[in-house]
């Protein structure tokens, strides 16, 4: 039993030694390259083949700009062969390999070159809309690609065309760093840009750029109106000049102008308009008293227009006063226009009721076909003595001591 | 014995399924809780392991609710879809109640007919009515109906001791715990506590000849026999209650509620405020108040005796806040947790075994007899009649609740929301429904995408939403101040939460959304309004979660349908014997107790009579009261009232009847007249509050001074009106008030405006930003900004213009710092900017700091509603500095810019003006920005005003602004190197497009006023359309 033991031991000795043997014999073989070049073209079905050496054929370890991968060797006639996978042998750039056997260290790099001919243009502009004068500009950035999509190599010429107005213009860009770049300089005028390239022989696509008026400089602004008189009705339109920028562009459509009007008594009223193909209109509601309105134009912080001075014309004179009714209905009118026709209805006259000198109440009232009727309620006003005070169209008029019974 | 099928029973289950079963399709999805249940199922649909919801709160854990219900609905959905599951559910539940409700009275009353008369009495009791119907609380119908089906094992266990019985007790007991926590815990106190008492007297009684030997001392006795009986099963259900739903306990434990309390109906003043008591007290209750005393004579028996106290806690539990009693016995915070509507639920189901008897003896029984040999047949036949007749109008008039006082907004199509959701990307951000009800449950269960709200408050995490008692910022509305503080902040700064798109089905919260930033999208064919905001960033795709352990997953997933399993396994042979009678049975113990039913106590039915009497005659009271109240022309107050009521609700016909005939308007006229006015308390106005003091009453005529108050979205407003009234054949009319007659002058004319329309995408692609169509963002410039202090709060205010050529949506975020650059707060602009400005167009702004309201718990929540309230940062230390990012986006909407200032008068306190609308859109409401310069004319601070009248076309409207009086502002800090356009710095832009600024202009809008520490105004206008056309 236990001789049998002993040979066993042996045996497995022997083995364990002669497998050891085995190993260290190859590793001690080398190979050769058979077919290494120092570049090749991306997308060619890529071999490397060595020559075949005794023993067992080891992996090879690849690195390129894409990642790392080991290839395991394939056997013909008298060669190893390793087959690069596409994902490395469609991209350009240094691929690094190394056979993992120990000792001799066999290790080389090559180089993948693109393809010489453009399949697509990878184009990016921006931004796309820019202002008129020269100082502000758009990029156009292009980046020529293979049909592996692999950027070509350096210095290959890209043509930048674009088109403004009655220009047509065409440059060469060299590619570096993989792009090619240009700056697009607006020109005095304000329109539109329209921008492409191409590379050997392919076209990109078209991309607009919009050339946008640069800041408004001063103008001018008129009023229109059906009559000069304030009747508290009628609307004042007050409309710019073409408002154009300092290379003469128009500016763009929507561009807000502030109407500022400074009235009789210093205070400051507002409208506003945008514009549309350079003119801004702004309205006002006709003032109900006699008012002076000195009108200027502004572009906040940026451009303004010169005063325009308008005049209103009181157009009430004077007005009756009328009390029935035990004194509670006070009947305002007839307001009377500048025609003599009543005043159109929605002029405000506001009655101020004293007693004892004390300001009771404030009751405002729009006219109706000329008049205005105040209600004394018997119920509110007791009876008694009242002091009235009534303000229409800038006028004031009192009445003291009227009883109501 | 044969056994027979017990006849009634079967009528209550045909009935309550043909019944029920067929009305749950008309009222289940407008209810309050049925929806939210859904959302659950379909989150347990298709994740039924992972208990991490994304779509509410920004993330919940549904952990949160007992699961059985929802995965029911769930499971079964995948059959049917989620309604088909929901209703199938409800159906189950209904079987149940009735099935529930027979064994109860069966084995309190050990008579299979009054058992029987129970179940169908059942169906239709208002209490079930109102908690399916109305409330939708499918997991706690289930509860209950569970635990009454338990309780009749749990007698048997405990009076016979066999372990096959405390089986199937237990295994009933951990359905309920599954289905809805509450029920079992509060059902261990107050049904299963008075069953051990009714089971211990029945010991007792064994033990001696007749129920009045039973004295404590055997009671004892027999309490100390089955003492190891009770222990072992209160430990075990102790242990059930908490083992079954572990994760609940644990997700509670960790996620505690400390939230400020919701407040709810059931804890109101019943008697203050009638709906609640509706509702919580009436409904419930129904015809059981008319045999209150029945009740409690029947439930103070010896062998009830625990069931009799049990009813009165529950009882005067149900009353919530109209005695102090609920808040002393609960606590504070368990009184304002629970909602105490379920006592009165559980009261009324306790009571049914009862009334089930009482119809009996009535019908057939003793009290029949009783009845009528004292007052004759006749009378028993009348008082039957109206008894029934008052059972059938208590249902009717629940089942009716939900259609004349919907609780719900109109059944909303889900279809086309769920698509805008699933076009473009739209889930790629989180949404807010508005005015949708508890259907918003349903649509977050149609779709992926997320919002901000939802509709289990108890999980709310943000602390914008848990510090404020609001349940959902949907019906915010409601909710006054803190509703709407709630929503502004979420409206203010959507970008925290990364809110892009607002449904809304309520125009109400149009200005509000309009004033802080959002921009109408488009009307969806539902009649849906989107809204949206623009420079909000999209959800990143990887969301936090808590992490929960695997084994509590595998817990929640398995253990509640598991117990469903184990309780139908060892129910099921029980159930087929009783329903197939295959076999004789044994009679079970507790049918050896039958009360002989022989004689109706006199005493008893002479109080019921008194009782009836006195709520017969406290009913004529109540309608008498409420027909004077409602009575609109009995008191020129009532006329008064009714006016403006008809006119908040917009029921103008009906203040057209309160209109004085001797005006002489027609109808037409009338309408006309409102139907002219538009503006904020027109149009967007809730009436909060009327007083009324009639100045001058005499017989015919009457002066009325009416102060309303009426809640907008953007602030609450105080109206005074004088009316005069007149009295014409003894009723009041109201006078119509003077119209403005003003007159434009124009019939016809023409506006031109710029329009702008954004493409989006040119192109049919998917691609997530195709680079040719994104559209450069519009360059701003920051005039001036700085740093100030005023009336103790802090704010940015400034000056910012849109220098570039199209339109711009502005967003203005500011964040201030110390002296140490540590971030302390920030803010949006919320109202105090022109959001959308043209081309060259500048505004004012001014951001507040606005803290979360109410953030400490301890600050007493006003009553009032504020809007406008506004509630500073508290800050730890002083900000010296701040940083202000601009963001510009192309908008196109929003751009009406025809508002003018036509007259001005500065007074010595107040400013007030005219402005006049000349453009071609009606402004709804107008809204003035008034900028503060010192005396020097440097800007120091930025108010608001926002007109309550709109204005039509070519009409003015006056306006009258009070200067602040706050004292002076303090300018802390007026560097403008920290403000970024677009991420760019504002100082490169200023220098590079306008180069050389006209700082004049500035001061040409400037109006001189007299104040102390204010030099000069500027007023700039900004309008809110309605509806453009």
């Amino acid at each position: 039993m236990k001789k049998k033991l002993t040979y066993l031991l042996l045996s497995v000795l022997i083995l364990i030694s002669c497998l050891v043997l085995a190993q260290m014999s190859t590793s001690n073989s080398y190979m050769n390259g058979l077919n290494l070049e120092a570049t090749y073209e991306v997308g060619s079905d890529i071999v490397l083949k060595f020559s075949k050496v005794a023993g067992e054929s080891p992996l090879i370890y690849l690195t390129s700009s894409y990642g790392s991968t080991v290839l395991s060797p394939e056997e013909k006639d008298n060669e190893i062969w390793y087959r690069l996978p596409s994902n490395i042998s469609d991209k350009i750039g240094v691929v690094r390999w190394k056979c993992l056997s120990e000792g001799d260290e066999l290790t080389g790099k090559f180089t993948l070159e693109p393809i010489n001919t453009v399949a697509s243009l990878e184009t990016y502009i921006g931004p796309p809309s820019i202002e008129a004068g020269g100082t502000d500009y758009t990029m156009m950035v292009v980046i020529p690609t293979d049909s592996l999509d692999n950027p070509l190599p350096q210095n290959t010429l890209v043509n930048v065309q674009h088109q403004f107005l009655e220009v047509e213009e065409s440059e060469e860009v060299a590619t570096k760093h993989l792009i090619a770049f240009q700056n697009l300089y607006s020109k005095r005028e304000s329109g539109r840009m329209l921008v492409s390239s191409s590379c050997l022989g392919e076209d990109s696509k078209e991309f607009s750029i919009n050339v946008a008026a640069a800041i408004p400089v001063d103008f001018s602004i008129s009023a229109h109106r059906p009559h000069h008189y304030a009747d508290g009705n009628q609307i004042t339109t007050f409309s710019t000049s073409i408002i154009r920028d300092k290379h003469d562009n128009v500016v763009s459509d929507g561009t807000y102008v502030n109407f500022l009007i400074a009235n009789a008594d210093g205070n400051t009223l507002s409208s506003s308009g945008t514009t549309l193909s350079g003119i801004a209109t702004a309205k006002m509601i006709h003032p109900e008293k006699a008012e002076t309105w000195r009108v200027t134009a502004m572009i906040d912080g940026i451009a303004e227009s010169n005063s325009v001075v308008l005049d209103y014309e009181q157009v009430i004179e004077d007005f009756e006063l009328t009390f029935s009714d035990h004194n509670r209905a006070l009947t305002v009118g007839p307001l009377q226009s500048f025609m003599g026709q009543m005043i159109p209805d929605g002029l405000q006259v506001k009655l101020f009721i004293y007693k004892d000198d004390q300001l009771l109440e404030i009751i405002p009232k729009t006219s109706v076909e000329g008049y205005v009727i105040f209600y004394l309620e018997e119920d509110i006003y007791k009876n008694g003595d009242y002091r009235f005070q009534i303000q229409a169209a800038g006028m004031d008029k009192k009445i003291d001591n009227i009883k109501l019974w | 014995m044969k056994e027979i099928t017990n006849k009634y029973l079967i009528a209550a289950l045909l009935l309550g399924l043909v019944f029920h079963g067929s009305a749950i399709f008309f009222t289940l999805e407008s209810t309050y809780d049925a929806l939210i249940h859904l959302f659950f199922a379909d989150h347990y649909a298709n994740s039924w392991f992972e208990p991490w919801n994304y779509e509410w709160y920004t993330g919940f854990s549904v952990m949160s609710y007992p699961p059985l219900v929802h995965q029911s609905i769930g499971i079964l959905s995948l059959i049917g879809g989620l309604k088909f599951g929901m209703f199938a559910v409800a159906i189950i539940a209904i079987l149940l109640f009735i099935t529930g409700v027979y064994r109860f009275a069966l084995l309190m009353t050990s008579n299979k007919t009054v058992a029987g008369y129970a179940a169908l009495l059942a169906v239709f009791s208002s209490s079930f009515v109102e908690t399916l119907h109305i409330f939708g609380q499918l997991p706690s119908i289930i509860g209950i109906s569970v635990l009454m089906h338990s309780l009749p094992e749990i007698y048997l266990w405990l009076k016979t001791g066999k372990l096959w019985y405390l089986a199937t007790s237990l295994s009933l007991i951990a359905v309920t715990v599954t289905s809805h926590h509450v029920t079992p815990i509060f059902g261990m106190v107050f049904f299963i506590f008075p069953l051990i008492g009714m089971v211990i007297m029945d010991v007792s009684r064994d033990q001696v000849s007749s129920m009045k030997e039973v004295t404590f001392k055997v009671f004892l006795n027999s309490f100390l026999k089955l003492f190891k009986r009770i222990v072992s099963f209160g430990m075990l259900s102790l242990v059930l209650i908490i083992g079954c739903i572990l994760p609940y306990w644990i997700n509670s434990k960790a996620n505690p509620i400390t939230q400020v309390p919701i407040p709810h109906g059931s804890r109101d003043n019943f008697l203050e405020i009638l709906s609640s008591g509706l509702v919580f007290f009436l409904i419930p209750w129904g015809v059981l108040l008319i045999l209150l005393p029945y009740i409690f004579y029947r439930y103070y028996s010896k062998r009830y005796l625990f069931f009799g106290l049990s009813i009165t806690i529950l009882t005067v539990l149900g009353t919530g806040g109209t005695t102090p009693i609920p808040l002393k016995v609960l606590g504070e915070t368990a009184f304002n947790i629970l909602t105490l509507d379920r006592f009165t639920l559980w009261a009324s189901i306790m009571s049914l075994p009862i009334l089930g008897e009482f119809a009996y003896r009535f019908v057939e029984g003793d009290l029949k007899e009783l009845i009528q040999s004292k007052f004759g047949a006749i009378y028993h036949r009348i008082i039957g009649g109206v008894l029934a007749g008052l059972f059938v109008f208590m249902f009717i008039f629940t089942m009716s609740l939900g259609y004349f006082r919907p609780s719900q907004p109109q059944k909303i199509k889900m279809l086309p929301i769920v698509n805008f959701l699933n076009q473009d990307d739209h889930d790629k951000w989180r949404f807010l429904t508005l005015g949708f009800g508890d259907q918003m449950a349903w649509l977050s269960a149609q779709t992926n995408a997320m919002t901000v709200d939802g509709n289990y408050h108890s999980a709310r995490r943000l602390p914008e939403l848990t510090t404020r008692p609001i349940e959902r910022l949907e019906n915010s509305k409601f909710k006054g101040v803190a509703g709407i503080g709630s929503l502004q902040q979420f409206l203010t700064t959507p970008e925290k939460y990364n809110l892009k798109y607002i449904f809304s089905n309520d125009k109400f919260y149009d200005p509000i959304l309009y004033f802080c930033g959002w921009q109408r999208l488009r009307q969806l064919e539902n009649g849906i309004m989107v809204w949206e905001r623009l420079n909000i960033p999209p959800v990143s795709s990887i969301l936090p979660k808590d992490k929960i352990p695997q084994w509590l997953k595998l817990h929640w997933g398995i253990i509640p349908f598991l117990t469903v399993l184990i309780a139908f396994i060892l129910n099921i042979q029980m159930l087929l014997v009783n329903a197939l009678k295959t076999r004789i049975k044994a009679l079970p113990d507790f049918l050896k107790y039958p009360l002989p039913y022989n004689k109706f106590s006199s005493g008893v039915l002479k109080i019921t009579h008194i009782w009836s009497f006195f709520l017969a005659a406290l009913v004529c009271y109540g309608i008498y009261l409420l027909y004077l109240k409602n009575d609109s022309q009995r008191s020129p107050e009532n006329a008064v009232i009714s006016y403006y009521d008809a006119l908040d609700f917009k029921e103008f016909n009906k203040a057209y009847q309160l209109i004085h005939p001797a005006s002489n308007l027609s109808i037409a006229q009338y309408m006309l007249e409102v139907s002219v006015t538009d503006g904020l308390l027109s149009s967007y106005a809730k009436m909060n509050a009327i007083e009324t003091e009639i100045t001058n009453y005499n017989d015919s005529t009457a002066f009325a001074k009416v102060i309303t108050e009426w809640i907008t979205p953007l602030e609450n407003i105080e109206k005074i009106d004088y009316r005069k009234l007149s009295r014409l054949n003894g009723k009041w009319y109201l006078h119509p008030e003077d119209l403005n007659s003003d007159l434009p002058p124009d019939q016809l004319y023409s506006d031109n405006v710029t329009k702008y329309y954004n493409q989006g995408r040119r192109r049919i692609t998917t691609e997530q930003t195709h680079h040719e169509d994104v559209l450069k963002q519009p360059v701003l410039e920051v005039v001036s900004a700085k740093l100030v202090k005023y009336d103790g709060h802090y704010a940015i205010i400034g000056h910012v213009q849109n220098i570039d050529n199209v339109p711009a949506d502005v967003i203005l975020k500011g964040t201030l710092y110390n002296d140490e650059n540590k971030e302390l707060a920030t803010y949006n602009a919320k109202y105090h900017v022109k959001h959308k400005l043209m081309p060259k167009e500048s505004s004012s702004f001014r951001i507040n700091f606005e803290g979360i309201a109410w953030s400490k718990t301890e600050d007493s929540i006003p009553d009032t509603f504020n809007p406008d309230e506004f509630t500073p940062v508290e800050f730890e230390e002083q900000p010296t500095k701040f940083n202000l990012q601009v963001a510009g986006n192309v908008s196109g909407s929003d751009l009406y810019k025809n508002m003018v200032l036509s007259e001005i008068q500065v007074g010595t306190e107040s400013v007030s003006g005219v402005i006049f609308n000349s453009g071609i859109q009606e402004i709804t409401i107008p809204q003035l920005l008034i900028t503060y310069y010192d005396k020097d004319q440097n800007m120091v601070w930025v108010d608001h005003l926002f007109v309550k009248a709109g204005i039509r076309q070519q009409r003015k409207q006056a306006f009258d602004y009070k200067i602040l009086d706050g004292g002076a502002v303090e300018v802390i800090n007026d560097d403008m190197k920290n403000i970024f356009v677009n991420g760019l710095p504002n100082e490169a832009i200023a220098k590079k497009i306008v180069q050389n600024r006209i700082e004049d202009h500035m001061k040409s809008h400037l109006i001189k006023v007299n104040d102390p520490y204010f030099g000069y105004i500027k007023i700039e206008m900004n309008s809110y359309i309605g509806s453009p056309n």
